[in-house]
């Protein structure tokens, strides 16, 4: 399911004095099963961006096609549309509404005329998922869960709509480091065997080098960057300067070239930085 | 050095006494020294947080008690004294900004212990200063971006001159820049102003800056030490460390990954500049 | 989807007129003689008067005329229906009948009591809206509190009720966004707020209060919770940063306030009500 975004622009609060233009011409398409970060500074504007991607804003000046549905047509079915593109919130609070977890999860097939049976297996599914066990939790009440395990729930909540496009806007603030880590195996499984085009909006660089394969970076309304994940974090002083800071990683890397080490560009993780510092330091002729 | 806050066997239950009565904290000893910047980490549910509210006496111990200035916070009339000494900021600044205008919230915490407006107006200006955001002292709040928010609610805290400041998980919720920019005010009030630093966090890459770390697993003090003391190399502290959720900080793990290439790396490597030395020892 | 773009009270909206630079103490004096007199009239010129008056302040503060008027919007359906039931309910011994529909009917007095209340509602919430617009949340609270001082002393809690009202103020807002970040993520999940009809769209509305509350009292317990570590006890023994002053300005929007309110009186000695 293609998303495809031309010209698109957007203000908020038109008509008072607090007017806004929060997106300038926007241009980009999205292609089926890329795994895609969108990063900025805060107020760049990527969650308006991403909250056009299901409807959540309808453009007045320019056009987004979803799958070649236009969301402004007045005949494109909304409620289906968001169906197929989820929205997964930083906060889930927002999105939990009702008391237990498999309710929850079951509210949006059930708005589909769907047959108890097959209800109850998108809910099974999907929270087999995201690592909720369905006895365990089915019958939880949503508000004794634990931060981590409300995010699932809230995921699992959208996967039960079977989406094709994921937009997920900075869903792992506020976890600790195991917490992050689950919702991000979870995310990495949807993507690679769901094939679900992820859209992924993160404050954490760190994040966003791990998992995206391409990143656009926005600031101040406008598309700055839009390249693979290397060529980008490649751009080191360019980021910086509109205030993002750079994967730790990369930041290390960094500072070891500076300090006379030869170092290929583009590293991501930390075992592909090990594995090319052994071969500089080989390279210098040191001991092993 | 002085002891500025002790905990003597603390443990702490929510709504003790009840059948729900659920334990918090458990036989808490730790001591916070006069100048030192000293983090908290755990995960969520640690207990870190509930830990944190004992050091003002937003919370009482159930048992055992908490002394802040050599002041024990067991007893209500030591209360107002103990919140001049231990400051306290939380992870939303939205939550904790009471005031609409920014100079006007950095003033809040001055009127309520009653000084002359000179005075109000010289520690206000000094707030400002010291956290670098004179430029914003007229401005509303919700034209500020959350870092600059956090900042405001750290120089409302600090316009107060208190001995120490307890952070809760300031930067959690800021973009990349203002969780670098809270983290510089956080260091500099240490080095500059010599105000004693507790800090709460997550990241490890905060971790790292601080003179001393406690780490928390459910309701109790599972480590205590130097940065580089608990992210060394041994096994058993890598067990234990992920055990409690924990990573280790990227020089760390470079360090760790080139240690098992067979190189003749430093064991308790937790900056990048360290690592760098290690290596150049090596040509 | 943007609530709070039609939210208008409690919004401040920086300026350097005349009106602005006011002491909140007479700007609240100010619209509270307003808001008397409007209670008080019962003729139509009189209401035109205010009119004219209220229009000038608005013009005064550079306050665009749309947006100072635009909170009325939302209430416009709510008032309507005020309308018509006072129209038809309301009873009075020797009126007009003006028409019969069904078994209601409709009376000249019942009219001009509908007439009346909207335009005191309107009116009411033009005159609060303009202090909010020209006066920043904390002068405010140092004008009311300087003026409800006085009656701390036969014990009313005058600076913590002050202190209530700055915080539910900057709450607003917040709310605001916050409630519309909910509706948003349930139509993210499929729930279609802009479907159905008024019964319908109504139902919808309901689950969206419950993560509300649960935010607002969460907010509302840390902020406490952050009020209470810098030190707030309650009012006594703050001091304040800031200190009123009464300037000439102040001296000729208090002329101004009483020849209109001479006006006023006047205009309603003189004139029959609802003329």
């Amino acid at each position: 399911m293609p998303i495809e975004v031309i010209n698109l622009s957007h203000s908020y609060k038109i008509g008072t004095p607090f007017e806004h233009k929060v997106l300038h011409n926007i241009s980009l398409s999205i292609k089926d099963s890329q795994f895609v970060g969108i990063i900025g500074p805060t107020r760049s504007g990527k969650t308006t961006l991403a909250q056009h991607f299901n409807a959540l804003h309808i453009p007045k000046q320019g056009k987004i096609l979803i799958d070649n549905e236009d969301t402004a047509d007045k005949k494109t079915d909304l409620v289906k549309l968001r169906h197929r593109v989820g929205y997964v919130f930083q906060n889930p609070d927002y999105q939990l509404f009702a008391p237990t977890v498999g309710e929850d999860i079951a509210f949006g097939p059930s708005h589909q005329k769907l047959h108890r049976t097959e209800i109850d297996k998108l809910v099974q599914e999907s929270m087999h998922q995201v690592g909720l066990d369905f006895d365990t939790f089915r019958n939880r009440d949503i508000f004794a869960l634990s931060g981590g395990q409300k995010r699932r729930a809230a995921i699992a909540g959208v996967l039960a709509c079977r989406p094709k496009v994921l937009v997920l806007d900075d869903i792992t603030a506020g976890l600790d480091p195991r917490g992050r880590e689950e919702i991000l195996n979870v995310i990495k499984d949807l993507h690679q065997n769901q094939k679900i085009t992820i859209l992924f909006i993160s404050n954490s660089m760190d994040e966003v080098a791990l998992l995206a394969e391409r990143i656009i970076v926005i600031d101040q309304g406008m598309i700055k960057m839009d390249d693979l994940t290397r060529n980008v974090f490649a751009r080191t002083e360019e980021l910086r300067s509109i205030g993002l800071e750079l994967p730790e990683v990369t930041v290390a890397l960094e500072n070891l070239r500076s300090a006379g080490f030869h170092l290929p560009n583009g590293i991501l993780s930390v075992d592909e930085a090990i594995e090319a510092i052994a071969a500089a330091l080989q390279e210098k002729g040191a001991h092993h | 050095m002085n002891k500025l806050i002790e905990t003597i066997n603390l443990s702490y239950c929510y709504k003790a006494g009840t059948k729900e009565e659920v334990k918090a904290l458990e036989d808490v000893n730790i001591a916070v020294w006069q100048g030192e910047i000293i983090a908290i980490t755990g995960q969520n549910g640690s207990g870190k947080s509930t830990l944190a509210r004992h050091f003002n006496g937003l919370l009482t111990p159930t048992t055992g008690s908490v002394l802040a200035g050599g002041m024990s916070t067991n007893l209500k009339e030591n209360i107002r004294e103990i919140r001049k000494i231990v400051g306290m900021v939380f992870q939303n600044p939205d939550n904790q900004l009471v005031s609409s205008i920014v100079e006007e919230d950095i003033a809040f915490g001055p009127e309520n212990l009653g000084l002359p407006q000179t005075e109000i107006i010289e520690r206000v200006e000094w707030a400002l200063n010291t956290l670098k955001i004179e430029e914003h002292r007229r401005e509303p709040l919700h034209n500020l971006s959350e870092g600059q928010k956090q900042q405001v609610a750290i120089a409302g805290v600090l316009a107060m001159k208190p001995d120490c400041i307890v952070l809760d998980e300031p930067t959690a919720h800021l973009d990349p820049r203002g969780r670098r920019d809270v983290l510089e005010s956080i260091v500099r009030l240490n080095r500059e102003e010599g105000i004693t630093i507790v800090l709460l966090t997550h990241f490890m890459n905060e971790v790292i800056y601080c003179d001393r770390m406690i780490v928390m697993d459910q309701g109790s003090v599972k480590m205590q030490g130097t940065p580089h003391q608990i992210f060394c190399q041994s096994e058993h502290q890598k067990e234990q460390l992920h055990k409690m959720g924990l990573d280790y900080p990227v020089a760390s793990q470079l360090a760790a990954g080139l240690k098992l290439e067979g190189f003749d790396i430093a064991t308790d490597i937790i900056h990048t500049k360290e690592l760098i030395n290690s290596l150049c020892q090596l040509k | 989807m943007e609530l709070t773009k039609n939210i208008t009270l409690g919004v401040y909206l920086p300026g350097e007129t005349i009106i602005h630079r006011l002491d909140p103490r007479t700007k609240i004096i100010a619209a509270t003689i307003l808001i008397v007199m409007l209670l008080l009239s019962r003729s139509y010129i009189a209401y035109a008067a205010v009119a004219f008056f209220i229009a000038m302040i608005i013009v005064i503060s550079a306050i665009p005329m749309g947006y100072a008027l635009r909170g009325l919007k939302p209430m416009l359906p709510v008032l309507l229906l005020m309308w018509i039931f006072q129209l038809f309910l309301f009873r009075d011994s020797d009126t007009l009948v003006l028409f019969n529909w069904w078994i209601f009917e409709a009376t000249e007095a019942g009219l001009h009591m509908g007439n009346l209340i909207i335009l005191r509602v309107l009116f009411l919430f033009t005159v609060t809206t303009l202090l909010t617009l020209t006066t920043s949340v904390v002068s405010l609270t140092d004008g009311l509190e300087n003026l409800l001082n006085p009656l701390r002393k036969v014990g009313v809690p005058s600076q913590e009720l002050v202190m209530t009202l700055v915080i539910a103020l900057r709450f607003v807002m917040i709310l605001a966004e916050e409630l519309e970040k909910i509706i948003k993520a349930q139509m993210a999940r499929g729930v279609a707020f802009d479907q159905g009809n008024f019964i319908q769209k109504t139902k919808k509305i309901f689950p969206v209060f419950l993560p509300l509350f649960v935010s607002a009292f969460k907010r509302a317990e840390e902020l406490i919770i952050a009020m209470e570590s810098r030190s707030y006890t309650g009012g006594k023994g703050r001091t304040k940063m800031k200190t009123l002053h009464i300037s000439r300005a102040d001296l000729t929007a208090a002329i101004t306030i009483l020849i209109f309110t001479g006006l006023m009186i006047y205009i309603n000695i003189a004139t029959e009500p609802f003329i």
